[in-house]
């Protein structure tokens, strides 16, 4: 019998503890990927070694199908693991964990195929692979080279597994839609509804004028927490702002030329969190 | 004389980095250890040379101290700065010097070898650790042997350990240089010779037959895999309804795959048992396919009309409207270029696709899907290729449009593009182009020469219009002087500015010689005199029989030559101005005292010059 989705996410976590990683939780707050949880992007500053993993539901409402095509969805789960500084065997420790959830690595075509990594809302970049497992993307894989503009101290590894992926091929299914969750639960089940919903908000629903005001407000509240000096705060207003943005891009409100402008307002905030981050973190260790 | 091999493990580079690396491996092996390599190996996981029958020692090296006639006061401080005492220091060519003997070869290669690693170039790097190396990918081991010693080099873990697939065969010992390429094939499993692997891989192609790679994927394929299979695949005949560009697309770009023909392909792997690799790259593309599909679908349900509709929403790009405007712009473009139906009805469907979904997944195939959703709405067949060519030439040297709309289509696309950029102030500089301009100039420039297209140079503002005229210059097989004579004059087509460079680069020297004789020379005297404001030419002032002549042959110059169909008659008939125009430069003085004798001639030969330069272009541009 295969492992059911919540198995495998659970003989991941068991990997990755064993290893010595803290097991944190998804983030309160909407992101697009596991990168923007602060236990990886803000983490990932400075010169304290940190080893990490988590469940990451990354929200991206622009690929929504209503639920109606069983490849695309607004929201997906990723499994995140930063291990910083990465250690020498990473890629081992990575292929065994696939080995842990029940991957033959000798009777599949596992491969290493360049990605390079850009974050322009975080002012980050980094330099990895997709992770191919006969010819399927199960893995985002990133060394980390800068953070919110800064080159980073000591170089983290990112692994970012497609645990939908990853299941479907443990399963053996076609589409998410049919991966066993858990016994006689499908994905299906769990999140089908949540696929149409949210998609007729994103595309539909959400109010641009209340959106666009939204995201003022929210950078406002980030350089007030700036000034008070509290970066933790003040990063969950950049991580506001950049899903409103993922809104208003979704609605269609944001034209070529605007986009540009939005990232880089997004970015300077970012960039502003992670400098005060870095000092506090300074001052509290001084 | 040993034998050295050197070998940089890493984690998976990207094909350019192997590419880059191979290159480069060779200078720097002639600059830090002497000698070019006799074999060089390069992969995804390691770069590596082998250089054969090395000298065991470094050369001996002299240096060259004080002038022997100054030995008295700097020899000392020389000879104790090496080391060695006054009497031991050599004279040589009126210097005091020393030898440094050379040094034995395993005792300088770890700090030559660190040189070697550190010393690439790539046009991307990145770090990994504290070690302070920079490399398209982190660098986890080096593999060096002066035959079976091995060499130890600081800066990552070194000695005889490399490592072969990473999980059918792992940490692998080179018993000695020489046997470096054999070992690894046969304990290791990986073939690291780009060659070899190049060769395995285009036989298994071959062996399945009717392979193509239309976007070049081979090279980056040989530098994704070690230990090539061949392997063929095959889809569901449902997914054959797709674009064939969007299938052919989603396996090269996106899976790296070679299209056999139908729903068969190809695709290398890097081992793994074949009925599970194949299965599983099937379910992949099939996925990917049914993706495409359900994209398809609902562009297909809108219909290509309605989609036509959205474009007010989509922006062409910052300051140029909307690809509704674009529309209305190109359909006003393509009447003046004297379009028919087929391509006013193209034109008006040319960018619906940009509102479809599938342009948005393969922005690539823009006019291929929307060509695909015409025909899917019932539109003749010429409508739909016009839209399917309307970006073609897209390159230097690619294909025209076949058919007459389509050629009109894409002249109008790229006059439109190329006006609204340079309005906008987005005239290419150096290599920035981001918006296309030269390939577009280039593009409409062949559209007129080899498609010969009828684009009347009105067409386009000034500024374009020398921007498309200058890349004239380069498409034309004539000295440039020739086309920028044609470019000055008034022939009313960009073809004809071509086909009068042709024809005036193709007179024999002496025809050629004359009119540029006679012709400069007016105009030189007319440049000189260009201040005077002159005015119209007075017949009763034409006294002398010579300029007489000029005025009756120019005048029929005018009325004849000037309307004839072909360049050969209208250089024929500038001829026929030669005669008379050089007894008048004998006879006649033009700087004559009277102020308006003197006005007249100017007039006559100013009007002589521009009768001639706007039918046959400024003469004086051609060197003679």
């Amino acid at each position: 019998m295969a492992p059911t989705y919540q198995e495998t996410i659970a003989a991941l976590q068991g990997f990755w503890a064993d290893y010595g990683c803290v097991i944190v939780q998804p983030y309160h707050t909407e992101v697009g990927a596991g990168t923007f949880n602060p236990a990886t992007f803000l983490r990932c500053l400075g010169p304290k070694p940190w080893k990490t993993a988590y469940v990451e539901p990354s929200l991206r409402p622009s690929d929504g199908r209503y639920g109606e095509n069983p490849f695309r969805f607004q929201q997906f789960l990723q499994y995140q693991v930063v291990l910083k500084p990465a250690p020498p065997d990473v890629l081992d420790l990575y292929f065994a964990s696939l080995e842990h959830v029940g991957i033959d690595l000798v009777r599949h075509d596992v491969r290493l195929v360049e990605d390079n990594w850009e974050g322009p809302t975080l002012g980050a970049w980094g330099l990895g692979w997709e992770v191919w497992l006969d010819g399927m993307e199960i893995t985002q894989w990133t060394y980390f080279q800068q953070l919110g503009g800064m080159d980073v101290e000591l170089v983290p590894a990112e692994i970012t597994y497609g645990l939908d992926r990853l299941a479907m091929h443990v399963q053996g299914k076609r589409t998410v839609l049919d991966l066993e969750w858990a016994p006689g639960v499908t994905w299906a089940d769990v999140y089908l509804e949540n696929e149409r919903e949210w998609s007729t908000y994103n595309f539909e629903v959400a109010p641009v004028d209340v959106l666009m005001r939204r995201f003022g407000e929210h950078e406002e509240e980030c350089r007030m927490l700036l000034d008070r000096r509290l970066p933790l705060p003040a990063y969950d207003q950049v991580l506001k702002c950049s899903h409103v943005f993922n809104l208003l891009d979704a609605r269609g409100a944001i034209s070529v030329t605007e986009r540009a402008a939005y990232i880089a307002r997004v970015r300077d905030l970012a960039r502003a969190v992670a400098q005060l981050y870095l000092e506090v973190d300074a001052d509290a260790a001084g | 004389m040993p034998t050295l091999l050197v070998e940089i493990g890493c984690e998976e580079l990207p094909a350019w980095a192997c590419t880059e690396g191979a290159a480069q491996l060779p200078e720097l092996c002639e600059r830090h250890l002497g000698r070019r390599p006799d074999e060089l190996y390069a992969g995804p996981r390691r770069l590596a040379v082998i250089l054969r029958e090395l000298e065991e020692r470094t050369p001996d090296e002299w240096v060259k101290g004080p002038p022997e006639a100054l030995a008295e006061r700097a020899a000392e401080g020389f000879a104790r700065r090496h080391g060695v005492a006054v009497a031991e220091l050599e004279p040589r060519d009126g210097f005091l010097g020393v030898t440094i003997p050379g040094r034995p070869l395993a005792q300088v290669l770890p700090e030559r070898l660190e040189q070697v690693v550190r010393g690439f170039a790539f046009s991307r790097t990145m770090r990994w650790d504290e070690s302070g190396l920079r490399f398209p990918r982190p660098v986890r081991w080096i593999c060096a042997l002066l035959d079976d010693e091995a060499v130890e080099v600081g800066v990552v873990p070194s000695g005889q350990v490399t490592y072969g697939h990473r999980f059918t065969h792992g940490r692998v010992e080179i018993p000695s240089a020489s046997r470096y390429a054999e070992t690894l094939r046969e304990e290791g499993g990986v073939e690291p010779d780009r060659a070899e692997r190049f060769r395995q891989i285009t036989e298994g192609l071959d062996a399945l037959g009717g392979w193509s790679d239309p976007a070049g994927v081979l090279d980056e394929v040989v530098h994704l895999v070690e230990s090539p299979i061949v392997l063929e695949g095959r889809f569901g005949e449902r997914f054959l309804q797709l674009p064939e560009r969007v299938i052919v697309t989603t396996m090269q770009s996106h899976q790296r795959y070679f299209p056999l023909g139908g729903n068969r392909f190809a695709f290398v792997a890097n081992g793994g048992d074949p009925d599970v690799v194949r299965a599983g790259n099937e379910a992949v593309l099939e996925s990917r396919l049914d993706d495409a599909s359900f994209t398809f679908e609902r562009d297909v349900q809108r219909g290509i009309d309605a989609l036509a509709e959205a474009l007010p929403a989509i922006t062409f790009f910052a300051g140029a409207g909307t690809f509704a405007d674009k529309t209305e712009r190109i359909a006003r473009i393509v009447d003046r270029l004297g379009g028919g139906d087929a391509s006013r009805e193209a034109a008006r469907l040319a960018k619906a696709d940009q509102a479809s979904e599938l342009v948005r997944e393969f922005p690539d195939l823009e006019g291929a899907i929307g060509a695909e959703y015409a025909r899917l709405a019932g539109y003749p067949e010429a409508v739909c290729a016009a839209i399917e060519e309307q970006y073609l030439p897209d390159s230097a040297g690619g294909p025209l449009p076949e058919t007459e709309a389509g050629k009109v289509l894409a002249a109008a696309d790229k006059i439109d593009t190329l006006t609204v950029a340079f309005e906008l102030g987005h005239r290419p500089t150096g290599s920035r182009d981001p918006f296309g301009l030269r390939r577009a100039a280039i593009g409409l420039a062949r559209l007129a020469l080899e498609g010969g297209l009828r684009i009347p140079r009105a067409l386009l503002e000034p500024e374009v219009r020398d921007f498309v005229e200058e890349r004239l210059e380069g498409l034309l097989d004539v000295p440039v002087e020739f086309v920028r004579a044609a470019r000055a004059s008034d022939v009313p087509e960009l073809g004809q500015v071509a086909e009068l460079a042709r024809v005036l680069a193709s007179l024999p020297d002496e025809r050629l010689d004359r009119l540029h004789t006679v012709f400069t020379r007016a105009h030189r005297i007319v440049a000189k005199a260009d201040e005077e404001e002159l005015p119209e030419l007075r017949s009763e002032l034409l006294h002398d029989e010579a300029e007489v002549a000029v005025a009756r042959a120019l005048s029929d110059f005018e009325a004849g030559a000037a309307a004839a169909s072909d360049f050969d008659a209208a250089v024929a008939a500038a001829e026929e101005l030669a005669a008379p125009l050089e007894r008048f430069f004998e006879d006649v003085l033009v700087m004559a005292d009277d102020r308006e004798l003197r006005r007249n001639r100017l007039r006559l030969l100013a009007d002589v010059r521009d009768a001639v330069s706007s039918r046959l272009g400024d003469l004086a541009q051609i060197p003679r």
